[in-house]
């Protein structure tokens, strides 16, 4: 039965993992692809994580998988805003759909 | 924060006493120690440790559930032919203050629903957002404020 | 009991298909990417999708050390996106006047002693 459940929850993870790298490929600009890296990419590798502390179900097991959520949940947030910063700083181009942008009255 | 050490030592015990170290021994050694903490907290008149676990707690679940609808909705925006995104950056002021309340705000708003914090103004008093699905901009940003800014404060001033 | 092994075998498959796909894709942004950001974006993206197959890997061949070695991958890849991202901002200082429309170099110099204290 627990092999089910982990099967499921590693192909949905590496689902959501392609769909992140596919928004890399078809979002027209740096802000708007760091949406897809930082919201999709964590929960795929999330899910895949939580799969294999399923699959195990021993205390080492569970204590590492929770470490790497962890470490994926703190992390992917700190890059995504450094890099947003660094780019919009750096003069990226916005994509012609943005509506509105705020932050560029202040400079 | 002394009564949370107590309990995760009261959960300690409990997994040690019965002998078989699995996480699920853990957390419901944890559960009964609450539990016994709370039926004495006449005790411990001025901790507000009781209120801020459920709101903790509820926090998390809150910001899990946004986690899943916002990939879902990132994931269809990408997958389907036509795009729906109208991103925009729009100004969100902070009602946060120190640096630690400023951090889990700028944070879990980046993996929140179509939102990604760009920049904080030099005062620390206006935080720029990058939004994906920009429909109403005062929506939108008193969106952020009542939803997950104010339940952040309530989890920190507790 | 049989079955449940075979359809673990089978997702693992699939899973890795689909990894190694996304990654080909991100390789192509990696290449192509017109400014660095995207590159470093890419770059994050990729070891990410790393991680995610070492965890595969490990559920696949039912050896748990691998997850020690996705637990140090991430932890190095986290350090590599946060120097390229500094290398990014220290970059636009020796921009020419005419490409930085936003902000003159002057200003972007003195911003950052203080904002990066703030936020590291």
């Amino acid at each position: 039965m627990i092999e089910y459940l982990t099967g499921i929850l590693m192909m949905l993870g590496s689902l959501f993992c392609l769909v992140a790298a596919l928004g890399m490929i078809r979002l027209p600009d740096t802000l708007t692809r760091m949406h897809a890296v930082t919201k999709a990419g964590t929960l795929g590798a999330g899910l895949v994580v939580l799969g294999h502390a399923f699959f195990h179900q021993q205390t080492g097991i569970f204590l590492r998988a929770g470490f790497i959520i962890a470490l994926l949940l703190f992390t992917a947030p700190v890059a995504a805003h450094l890099i947003a910063r660094a780019s919009y700083r750096s003069g990226v181009a916005l994509s012609g759909r943005t509506r509105v942008d705020e932050l560029k009255k202040q400079h | 924060m002394p009564l949370l050490l107590l309990n995760i030592f009261f959960a300690a015990v409990f997994t040690l006493l019965l002998g078989s170290g699995s996480i699920g021994t853990f957390l419901s050694g944890f559960a009964l120690g609450y539990g016994i903490l709370w039926l004495s907290s006449p005790l411990y008149p001025e901790t507000g440790y009781f209120k801020k676990l459920p709101k903790t707690l509820k926090l998390a679940a809150y910001f899990f559930w946004e986690l899943v609808i916002s990939t879902l909705q990132v994931a269809w925006d990408i997958i389907t032919p036509r795009h729906i995104n109208r991103p925009g950056i729009i100004k969100v002021p902070l009602t946060a203050r120190t640096d630690l309340e400023i951090f889990l705000v700028a944070n879990l708003l980046s993996l929140t629903p179509g939102t990604l914090s760009v920049d904080l103004s030099e005062d620390k008093k206006i935080l720029y957002v990058h939004v994906m699905f920009l429909e109403d901009i005062e929506k939108t940003r008193t969106g952020i404020k009542n939803g997950l800014e104010r339940r952040i404060l309530e989890v920190m001033r507790s | 009991m049989i079955t449940g092994e075979i359809f673990l075998y089978q997702a693992g498959q699939v899973s890795m298909a689909l990894l190694l796909a996304g990654m080909i894709l991100l390789l192509w942004r990696l290449s192509k990417g017109p400014t660095a950001a995207d590159r470093v974006i890419a770059m994050d993206l990729l070891s990410v999708l790393v991680v995610t197959f070492l965890v595969i890997l490990s559920i696949h061949t039912r050896e748990t050390s691998y997850l020690d070695v996705a637990i140090a991958y991430a932890c190095i890849a986290f350090l590599g996106t946060i120097a390229l991202a500094r290398f990014i901002q220290k970059g636009s200082r020796h921009k020419q006047p005419g490409r930085d429309h936003r902000q003159k170099s002057d200003d972007l110099c003195e911003n950052f002693p203080d904002k990066r204290s703030t936020h590291d």
